[in-house]
Order: structure tokens, then C-alpha cells, then sequence
């Protein structure tokens, strides 16, 4: 279980979307959060839940993991839908008791809402779901080097966050001996009041944190033994390349906007 | 009977895609005062055997009993427990953590709930036994060098003045020397009453200081018997990427050869004595 | 005799704030296509000596010569690291990125080679210490020999003309340790790269052509492994040991049968003494 952490929810795949370039994959899902924002009625709604459905469908990715992302945000979709039908007044009354009065306009717009953030939610779960994160690393990283230009550190930022990936694995095995080795001791990391449970893992963490030296250490040798010295003058084995899948998938995308503001225009509900 | 395991099975990450026996249906019982090998390559289940033997790992079905008690039941006491067994992990040196090497040997014993005298004089005594110099007590154990931060963290489980020490891989990656010091240590803790149990992959250590042999191949117990009884399968040994002692090699090659060396010969003393009586002194003389 | 592919000429190292000198007014000549055997206890200057080869260290004083470059001038070290690789202990610590084939391809992508030409390269290294299986697989499900080929497959990519293994199998189970040994055998007897291999296991000094034993900075003792461990007590007393073979023979000789010194394998002496018995 503590290896499977690296692959973040990356669900390995062959499919068409497993297959697009990160930067494609990316970009795509800032389009869709996009347009999820421009679609004012039911219309764009549907449009979009179909499309993003679909995707995810193609991708071979079981459907429960797609929703699985939706759980720790229930809360959130419920309470925005509650409010937004309690403080929407407008259009006939459904409903009334006592201070509560539904409406449709409040039914509406509560329901525009929670669309609103289911989508956004399954949309970013899809880009997770079939990119890996070492991928992703390399998208954001390609994506983000024009910035370099003007002093943004693109390259540091992905040499951390790949080396972060690297190492956690590590980390979490050496975080499970440790542990063992002071319950062995006669550690007890389980009960108390907070206090005392933040002061037990001070046997886990001093060595844990000294051991992440020592591999920093040894890791930074390693690296200038094989000549690294930064970014600059860096080539990549495994180039991003666009090609006409990610050429298919910028139609779709284009295509999806297209008749989401069509929607809003002619079917205004 | 100190540690008695009765049908023992573990399975790694049941229900998952990664699901595998990490060990298979082991019986063993180790006495009093044994000193006992437990040899096997990597991915053998030897570090999740000698987890169970102090209760770090419960629930596989089976029993473990340490001196009589089933450690599976829930209401055991573990801390008891760990008081009799003392586990020793391997690089044992990287758990150390407190400012000073008394602090931290001290940190098992304070977790029994002992008296700040009591707890002084097992750290004492423990330093004598690993024989570090009483002048380091007051010392960071980060600024020792690596053999004597391993012999911290040794003293740091000896101060719980368990009957039974457990210990993965004590001379891993110590020089010639050191590694040689590390054994004799353990020999002298053994001397002093303790029962031992090493987990090594070196057969030529445990040939030379335990009484008694497991070797773990695929998470079952494939050979088990006095040194003498388990290098007699150099063969079949070799084939699970295990070695039998260079001498133990040299007999079964000369017994081939026609030499009168018997089976159970490993020792280098044993063994040179037999090749001398096989050539004879006088011929060899003359 | 072969060209002098690593030469240090009366070399110094102090690390900042030590007492004394790691390595001490050091002279050492390694010939192309050498395998180098490297011994000594912990603290005694072997893992300095090794990042001073890999120009990972400059020198105090003196200097080392490196496949014809400075190795003690800084503008260089990129040079001498091209021409010198260097394999660690830790598999765990030298494994840069999450899938095998990127770490293999990091060293050429640090000196800025063309794309096709480290997919080639890259291929080649994986093929040659046999992981080209797992070239798509992440460092973390591998084993620790596996590893070490990997971070092998990665110095190798580079096309060194030396490689230099720091105590690499100190932290390998037996099986391995024997694999990743065969695998630099290899790479010397095959592709003729020079090995210097520092270790503190005897029974894989024995296989070296040359034994250097360090004492405190300095070189204690440096011949041929027969010549090297033939010096039993001086071997001892330099905190090392002697392969179980030599020590059977001098009790063997003790006893008064008459063996050739310098026996140090299984084979060696079975065969010695088959053709006593047999004299």
C-alpha cells in the first residue's frame, strides 16, 4: 500500500486519453473548467456531463474511482445546494412553511451550482486518473518554460516535485521501520491526549528527519557525479511531442465550447 | 520454552493485487538459552518472523507463545512481552534520537515505567555489556562513528534486560573488523545468559556461533538442525542463493575426491585435522 | 604494460574542521583496463580517495590525474566525471527519478546530448546490465542489486573509461553481491573499462588483478591478492581479514604438509590436495 502512494490515483491505461500529451491533458482540463463556468443553463450542462462521461468511459478507468473524488467534498455540494435554495428567491413559489420557502428560480440555481462543482471536480479526477504523476511533473514543467525566461524557476520546481515522487516510497518504508523499531522499545504511539501523542513522535520523527539528510546528502553527490548542473543545457530523452491525437482532442475540446455557448444562447434554460 | 510458534501463516496485503504468503505454516520453538540462526535471502520472511516474536505483527493465523503466553490474544500484555524480547533491527544505528547516548538508551526502560534509579543502572550496566566507555554517556550519538552508534542503539534494547534478543543483520555493513567485534559481542551477551536469536546471510557466522539453524526459503522453514546438519545441503542450499562455509565447501569436494571427511565436518579446526590424517604427516614429510 | 589511466601524484585531502588528513600525501597509479581492488577499514580514506578520482572532491594538495585530465582543477570536473563514473553504497540514494529508463538517460541529459542518441545509449546500458525489462518499471519495486545495476546502467551510458564502485555491494544480500560483482567483472574483461572497486569483502578482493590496502589516508599495502593477503598478520592487524582458504593453509603447513602459499580459493586447494594425497 505505502508504494502505491507515488502513483497518486494514476490508474495505468492504454486508452486514447491515457495516450495524449500531458500538456494536451493539462490544458484540456483548464478548458473544461472553463467552460464549465461559461455554461449558463441545462443545456451546456448536459452537454458537458456527457462529454466528460464519455471520456472517462473510453479510458477504461472504473467509474467508482471518478466519483470517489466527489466524497470529501459532499458536504461542501450539499451546503451550497441548500443555501442557494433558501437564498434564491425568485420565480413561483413551490413551497411554503413557516420561513422556508422554495422557489423555482432558488431549485434552479442550487441545482446549477452543485452541477457546477460536481463537474469541476470529475473533470480535474480524470487528468489525475490517467496521467501519472511523473507526467504530469513533465507537462507543468514544459508548460511552464516559457516563464523560466523571465527568472521563473520551472525546472527546479519539477526537479523537486519528481524527486519528491522519487523519494516518498523511501521514506514511508524507512517512517515503518522506525516505528517498529521504538514500539520495540516500548514506544507507544497510540494512546494520550494530544499533547502526549505530539511528544511520542518525536522518537519517529528526529530520526526520520535525519535519515532525509543523509539521503539528500548522498543524493545531491550522486547527481554532481553525473554531471548535473541544473537546467540550463539540460536535453530530455523522452521529448513531448503533440501529435494528432492531441490534435483530436483540441477539436473536441474547441467543438465542446462551441456548443456550449451556443446553448446559451438559444436554449436559455 | 521461551518462544514457541505453532502453524504460523502471514499474508501480505490479503485482498489486494500484491496479495502474497510471506510465511508459510511455521512451527518452531527456541529454549532457554539457545543461540539460534535464522538464515534466508531477501524476501525470505525472516524480518516478518522475528516481527511476530514480540508481537510487532499479530493476527496470521496461528499461534506465537512467548513463555507460554499467546501473544494473538488481544488482552496480552504486550509491554511484558517486549520486556522478554528485545528486537534488534538491522542499521539499528538509524533509530537513535535523543540529544545524549544515556538519554537515548534510557528511552526503553523509562517506557517501562522503571524508577529513575533503576533506569540509571540498567544504563550503566547496558554500556558496560557493549562495551562503550562511560565518558560517552554525555555525548550526541549522531557524533560517534558508525560502529559504536550501532552499539548505542544495542544498549538501548539490552537496558530493557529482555532474556530473549532478537537481532536482524547485526554486522551489516561493518568492516572486517568490526564485523568480527559485533559477533564477539553477541557471543559475550549470549555468555551472560541471554538467549539469541541472528538473523544473518552469512554462513559462515552462524556456522561458527549458533547452536541451532532456520533457513527460510519462500516464507517456509526449508532446512532446519545444528550447523553440521544443515551444511550437509550445500546443494540444495546453493540453489535458494545460500552458501555453506568455505570449509564446509572443501570438505564435500574432497569427500568426492575420495577423502574420509565425514559429513557433519564445517569447522575449519575439524576439517583441517581429518585432511590431515587423510594425507598423513609422515608422507607429507617425507 | 597499459597506459596509466588514473594517476595521483602525492595527494592530500582534508575535509574542513578535520583533525587530520583523510587522505595523505597519497601517490597511485591505475593502468587502463585494470581491475583495482580497494580494502581498508571504515575511516581510512578509501570513499575520499573515491570522490577525489570523480573530481566530487579537489584535492588539498598535489594532484590526480584523471584519463588524461586534471582532476584537481575545478574548470574540468565535468570532463573527469564523463571519463570517470561512480557507483555509491546506497542503491536507495542514487536513483534520481521515478522510472528506470529516465534514470538511466539522467547523466547524458545533464550534458546536454541529442534525444536519439540517449534512447540509443540508453537502451545499450539497460541491455548490458540486463534490465532492459524493467525499463518502464519504478525504482521502488526493485530490489537492491537491481538497483545497483540500474545506477550502473546509468554511469555506463555515459561511456566512462573508468568506473569507480564505492562499497556498492556493502548493502546487498548475498545473491546480490555476487551479481552485481559478475556484472563489473564484466564490464572490465568485455568493454575493457577500468574498475576500481572499493569493498570490504575479501572474497571479492581475491578476484581483483590488484589489491590497494589504505591505512589512515595513506597506502599500507599494494600487490597482486596473492602477494597482498600472503602478509596474513600485517593484513590482520590493518583491521581486514583473510579469505578462510589462506588461513586453512597456514594451519595445514603448521601441521607440516607441505602447500604452496598464496591458496586462496575452494578450487585452489581441493586440487592441492588431491595431488599431495596423490604425491
Amino acid at each position: 500500500m505505502i508504494k502505491n502512494v507515488t502513483l497518486g490515483q494514476y490508474f495505468p491505461g492504454d486508452s486514447f486519453v491515457h495516450k495524449l500529451d500531458p500538456r494536451t491533458k493539462l490544458l484540456a482540463t483548464i478548458a473544461l473548467i472553463a467552460v464549465v463556468f461559461v455554461s449558463n443553463g441545462f443545456a451546456g450542462f448536459v452537454m458537458i456531463a456527457a462529454f466528460v462521461l464519455l471520456t472517462a468511459l473510453s479510458t477504461g478507468v472504473h467509474l467508482k474511482f471518478l466519483f470517489k473524488g466527489l466524497k470529501p467534498i459532499m458536504f461542501i455540494i450539499i451546503f451550497t445546494f441548500i443555501l442557494n435554495v433558501f437564498f434564491q428567491q425568485t420565480g413561483e413559489v413551490l413551497v411554503q412553511f413557516w420561513v422556508i420557502k422554495i422557489t423555482t428560480g432558488g431549485l434552479r440555481m442550487a441545482t446549477f451550482m452543485a452541477a457546477r462543482l460536481i463537474l469541476l471536480v470529475v473533470a480535474s479526477q480524470l487528468l489525475t486518473l490517467t496521467t501519472s504523476p511523473i507526467s504530469l511533473t513533465d507537462g507543468l514543467e514544459s508548460l511552464m518554460r516559457p516563464a523560466s525566461k523571465l527568472g521563473f524557476p520551472a525546472h527546479e520546481i519539477a526537479m523537486m516535485m519528481s524527486i519528491a515522487l522519487r523519494f516518498i516510497p523511501t521514506l514511508m518504508d524507512e517512517a515503518d521501520k522506525i516505528m517498529k523499531a521504538q514500539k520495540a522499545r516500548g514506544a507507544n504511539f497510540e494512546t494520550g491526549n494530544l499533547i502526549q501523542r505530539a511528544k511520542a513522535m518525536i522518537p519517529l520523527l528526529v530520526p526520520l528527519f535525519v535519515g532525509a539528510f543523509r539521503r539528500a546528502d548522498e543524493l545531491a553527490l550522486a547527481m554532481d557525479a553525473r554531471c548535473y548542473r541544473g537546467g540550463a543545457g539540460r536535453t530530455r530523452m523522452n521529448q513531448l511531442k503533440y501529435g494528432t491525437r492531441d490534435l483530436i482532442a483540441a477539436v473536441a475540446i474547441v467543438a465542446l465550447f462551441v456548443l456550449v455557448i451556443l446553448a446559451n444562447r438559444f436554449c436559455p434554460f | 520454552m521461551p518462544i514457541e510458534i505453532k502453524h504460523l501463516t502471514h499474508t501480505y496485503m490479503p485482498g489486494s493485487p500484491f496479495e502474497a504468503r510471506a510465511l508459510n505454516d511455521i512451527c518452531l520453538t527456541i529454549n532457554d538459552g539457545e543461540f539460534i540462526g535464522i538464515i534466508g535471502h531477501t524476501g525470505s520472511g525472516k524480518s516478518t518472523l522475528i516481527s511476530y516474536f514480540n508481537g510487532l505483527e499479530r493476527g496470521a493465523s496461528g499461534a506465537v507463545l512467548v513463555n507460554g503466553v499467546d501473544l494473538s490474544d488481544k488482552n496480552a500484555d504486550l509491554i511484558a512481552v517486549r520486556r522478554t524480547v528485545g528486537l534488534v533491527f538491522q542499521y539499528p544505528e538509524y533509530q537513535l534520537f535523543e540529544e545524549t547516548v544515556e538519554k537515548d538508551i534510557a528511552f526503553g526502560p523509562t517506557n517501562l515505567g522503571l524508577t529513575p534509579e533503576e533506569v540509571e543502572r540498567r544504563v550503566v550496566h547496558a554500556m558496560h555489556l557493549v562495551g562503550l566507555d562511560p565518558s560517552r554517556a554525555k555525548k550526541s550519538p549522531f557524533d560517534l562513528s558508525g560502529g559504536q552508534k550501532r552499539r548505542v542503539a544495542i544498549a538501548g534494547v539490552l537496558a530493557m534486560e529482555p532474556s530473549i534478543l532478537v537481532l536482524d543483520e547485526p554486522a551489516a555493513g561493518l568492516d572486517p573488523a568490526g564485523r568480527h567485534e559485533m559477533l564477539e559481542l553477541i557471543s559475550d551477551i549470549h555468555e551472560s545468559g541471554v538467549t539469541i536469536v541472528m538473523v544473518s546471510h552469512s554462513m559462515d557466522d552462524v556456522g561458527r556461533y549458533c547452536d541451532r539453524l532456520f533457513v527460510l526459503s519462500h516464507g517456509e522453514i526449508a532446512y532446519q538442525g545444528t550447523p553440521a546438519e544443515v551444511f550437509v545441503h550445500g546443494e540444495e542450499l546453493n540453489k535458494i542463493g545460500l552458501d555453506v562455509p568455505e570449509c564446509a565447501k572443501l570438505a564435500a569436494r574432497l569427500r568426492k575426491a575420495g577423502f574420509d571427511i565425514p559429513q557433519d565436518a564445517y569447522r575449519m579446526e575439524d576439517v583441517a585435522g581429518y585432511i590431515v590424517k587423510n594425507i598423513g604427516k609422515g608422507r607429507s614429510d617425507r | 604494460m597499459n597506459n596509466v589511466i588514473i594517476d595521483a601524484r602525492n595527494v592530500t585531502y582534508r575535509y574542513e574542521g578535520g583533525l587530520s588528513d583523510a587522505v595523505s600525501h597519497l601517490s597511485l597509479k591505475v593502468y587502463e583496463g585494470e581491475f583495482v581492488a580497494v580494502l581498508g577499514r571504515n575511516g581510512c580514506g578509501k570513499s575520499t580517495l573515491a570522490k577525489l578520482m570523480n573530481a566530487l572532491l579537489l584535492p588539498t594538495s598535489g594532484e590526480i590525474m584523471v584519463n588524461g585530465v586534471k582532476a584537481s582543477n575545478e574548470d574540468e570536473c565535468y570532463e573527469v566525471r564523463k571519463s570517470c563514473g561512480m557507483v555509491f553504497q546506497n542503491p536507495d540514494n542514487q536513483i534520481v527519478t521515478t522510472i528506470v529508463e529516465e534514470d538511466c538517460a539522467f547523466g547524458l541529459e545533464n550534458l546536454g546530448v541529442e534525444p536519439a542518441l540517449i534512447r540509443k545509449r540508453v537502451d545499450e546500458a539497460l541491455n548490458a546490465v540486463g534490465m532492459a525489462k524493467h525499463a518502464h518499471s519504478s525504482p521502488a519495486m526493485l530490489s537492491g542489486g537491481q538497483k545497483q545495476r540500474v545506477a550502473v546502467a546509468g554511469v555506463l551510458a555515459m561511456r566512462p573509461r573508468i568506473i569507480v564502485f564505492d562499497e556498492s555491494t556493502a548493502m546487498l544480500d548475498p545473491i546480490g553481491r555476487r551479481d552485481v560483482f559478475a556484472l563489473a567483472k564484466k564490464l572490465n574483461q568485455e568493454e575493457g573499462i577500468t574498475i576500481v572497486w572499493i569493498t570490504h569483502f575479501m572474497e571479492e578482493a581475491v578476484q581483483a588483478d590488484r589489491v590497494v590496502v589504505m591505512d589512515h589516508g595513506r597506502i599500507a599495502l599494494e600487490d597482486t591478492p596473492h602477494q597482498v593477503f600472503a602478509q596474513m598478520d600485517k593484513v590482520l592487524s590493518l583491521g581486514l581479514d583473510v579469505p578462510e582458504m589462506m588461513k586453512l593453509s597456514a594451519r595445514l603447513r603448521a601441521s607440516g604438509l607441505k602447500l604452496p602459499h598464496g591458496i586462496m580459493t575452494v578450487e585452489e586447494m581441493a586440487e592441492n590436495l588431491v595431488k599431495l594425497r596423490n604425491a
